[in-house]
């Protein structure tokens, strides 16, 4: 693997998730900035081998759908070099090996080695090998080089980073002149009817099937706190803007339950 | 609501897997795709305001996408109607000609492939027997095709002797041709009265420049 040449410009913190000091969010609770690594890690470590029930769970099963449209938006043509940041099962991955092709790189990068090992053995046992490579890695953190990837997309997976803006920066060091970011994240209902069914889904519902299904209600309540705590569509607009992303749009899914964000490097 | 991404993202997922399913079960078909590979159709449905992306890939599969920024090889614009009736056509060169569709690009590979996913021979026997079994699967698929080729024939037959009925018994519509000439007509009125009116224009427009003078 490549390694990054300019790590170093990402230790300068600064940004919306720098200015709280030394305390950031997990769900609704403030928790010292270097805590979240160790507990996002644990929540995922706890639904990892679940996790697509989980995403079923959380979307009604169409998270699917989401994803597809980013693939849609991605234009990812076949011999690029695809990063999919925390890319979980390998859904995103997989799709983007066929479109990349033979001549082509994808690259599935998450924090958490649960998850890499259930998405790499699910990539096998889909037959999705010779174009995909496996990195544990931090966003904020990226070990690749300036100016080596033509595509990234980070799916349900900024709202877990402890310092998004930073996050962004490292993403925009990355990606090649003309390459495009996609965050596909929960978002706000742009609806306030939904938007209340949504929070009594998200905070009533959904942590009794979590202790149901998975016998672990916390996880599920810290997910959808997360999402609440997850910037809403235009302050989200403004980090990548401020990240120095180029024509930087976002799309509205199922009445803002869910927004896909669209970025540029210049 | 076919606006949200979602919602048409369902929609085309569902047709895509309906169509490559079909293609799966067609190996005749296989051969005929290859020539198709890297053919990107825009379908713009004027009416809805959207525009689905039918593109054909190398590994002999079509993707359906709501959003595409490559290089479009036909782009058809109409309404949905226009469109059902362009898919759904025996005759796609005729009716491109003689409908309000729109057509910007080469249309020889729009007419292929809309040919070819109306020809599909499926052969059912393979996903039945994976169902009821070697024996049970066979029958079935015998059957099903013999149903499936006389439902073709009757709706030819239909189709002809309503057309004969409508044309030579009740004499209620005018035979093709002479429709065809009554079309010409027309579409010849309206050229000479737009040239009509924009000479009408023009001479209105000297008129007042001499009395401006």
């Amino acid at each position: 693997m490549t390694q990054s040449t300019d790590i170093d410009q990402d230790n300068i913190s600064s940004g919306e998730d720098s200015h709280r000091g030394d305390t950031t969010d997990f769900g609704f609770t403030e928790v010292p900035r270097e805590d979240k690594a160790r507990l996002v890690r644990g929540v995922f470590d706890s639904v990892a081998s679940r996790y697509d029930l989980m995403n079923d769970l959380m979307s009604g099963g169409i998270h699917r759908l989401w994803k597809r449209f980013t693939i849609e938006l991605s234009a990812v043509r076949a011999g690029q070099r695809v990063l999919d940041i925390a890319g979980g099962t390998g859904d995103l991955a997989a799709r983007f090996s066929d479109l990349v092709g033979p001549e082509g790189q994808v690259i599935l990068a998450d924090i958490n080695a649960a998850m890499l090992r259930v998405g790499r053995d699910r990539l096998i046992d889909r037959g999705k090998v010779g174009n995909i490579e496996v990195v544990q890695c931090d966003a904020q953190h990226l070990p690749f080089a300036d100016d080596s990837i033509d595509c990234i997309t980070i799916a349900f997976g900024l709202r877990n980073v402890t310092d998004k803006n930073r996050a962004l920066r490292s993403m925009y060091r990355v990606l090649k002149p003309g390459g495009r970011l996609l965050v596909l994240e929960f978002s706000k209902p742009t609806n306030t009817l939904l938007e209340q069914v949504y929070d009594t889904y998200s905070f009533k519902i959904l942590p009794r099937i979590g202790q149901l299904v998975a016998q672990d209600a916390d996880s599920y309540r810290y997910l959808a706190e997360s999402i609440r705590k997850h910037p809403d569509q235009d302050t989200l607009l403004g980090m990548m803007e401020d990240a120095e992303f180029a024509d930087c749009q976002y799309h509205n899914m199922t009445g803002g339950i869910v927004a896909v964000h669209r970025g540029v490097k210049a | 609501m076919l606006h949200d991404p979602a919602i048409l993202a369902a929609l085309l997922a569902a047709a895509e897997s309906g169509i490559n399913r079909a293609l799966a079960l067609a190996p005749t078909a296989s051969s005929d795709f290859d020539a198709l590979a890297g053919t990107v159709v825009a379908l713009e449905i004027t009416s809805l305001e959207i525009t689905v992306y039918t593109a054909v890939t190398a590994t002999r599969a079509v993707r359906l996408m709501s959003h595409f920024e490559g290089h479009v090889t036909t782009q058809v614009s109409g309404s949905l109607e226009d469109l059902f009736a362009l898919i759904v056509s025996d005759d796609p060169a005729a009716l491109l000609i003689n409908s309000p569709i729109e057509v910007h690009g080469n249309t020889a590979p729009l007419i292929a492939l809309q040919q070819l996913l109306t020809s599909l021979e499926i052969n059912w026997q393979q996903p039945l027997a994976d169902i009821f079994g070697d024996v049970l699967g066979h029958q079935m698929a015998l059957h099903l095709s013999a149903g499936i080729n006389w439902g073709r024939e009757a709706a030819t037959s239909l189709r002809r002797q309503l057309s004969e009925y409508l044309l030579e018994e009740g004499r209620l519509t005018p035979p093709e041709t002479e429709l065809e000439d009554f079309f010409e007509g027309v579409q010849s009125l309206k050229l000479q009265a737009e040239r009509l009116d924009s000479r009408i224009a023009r001479l209105a427009r000297r008129i007042s420049q001499r009395g401006a003078g």
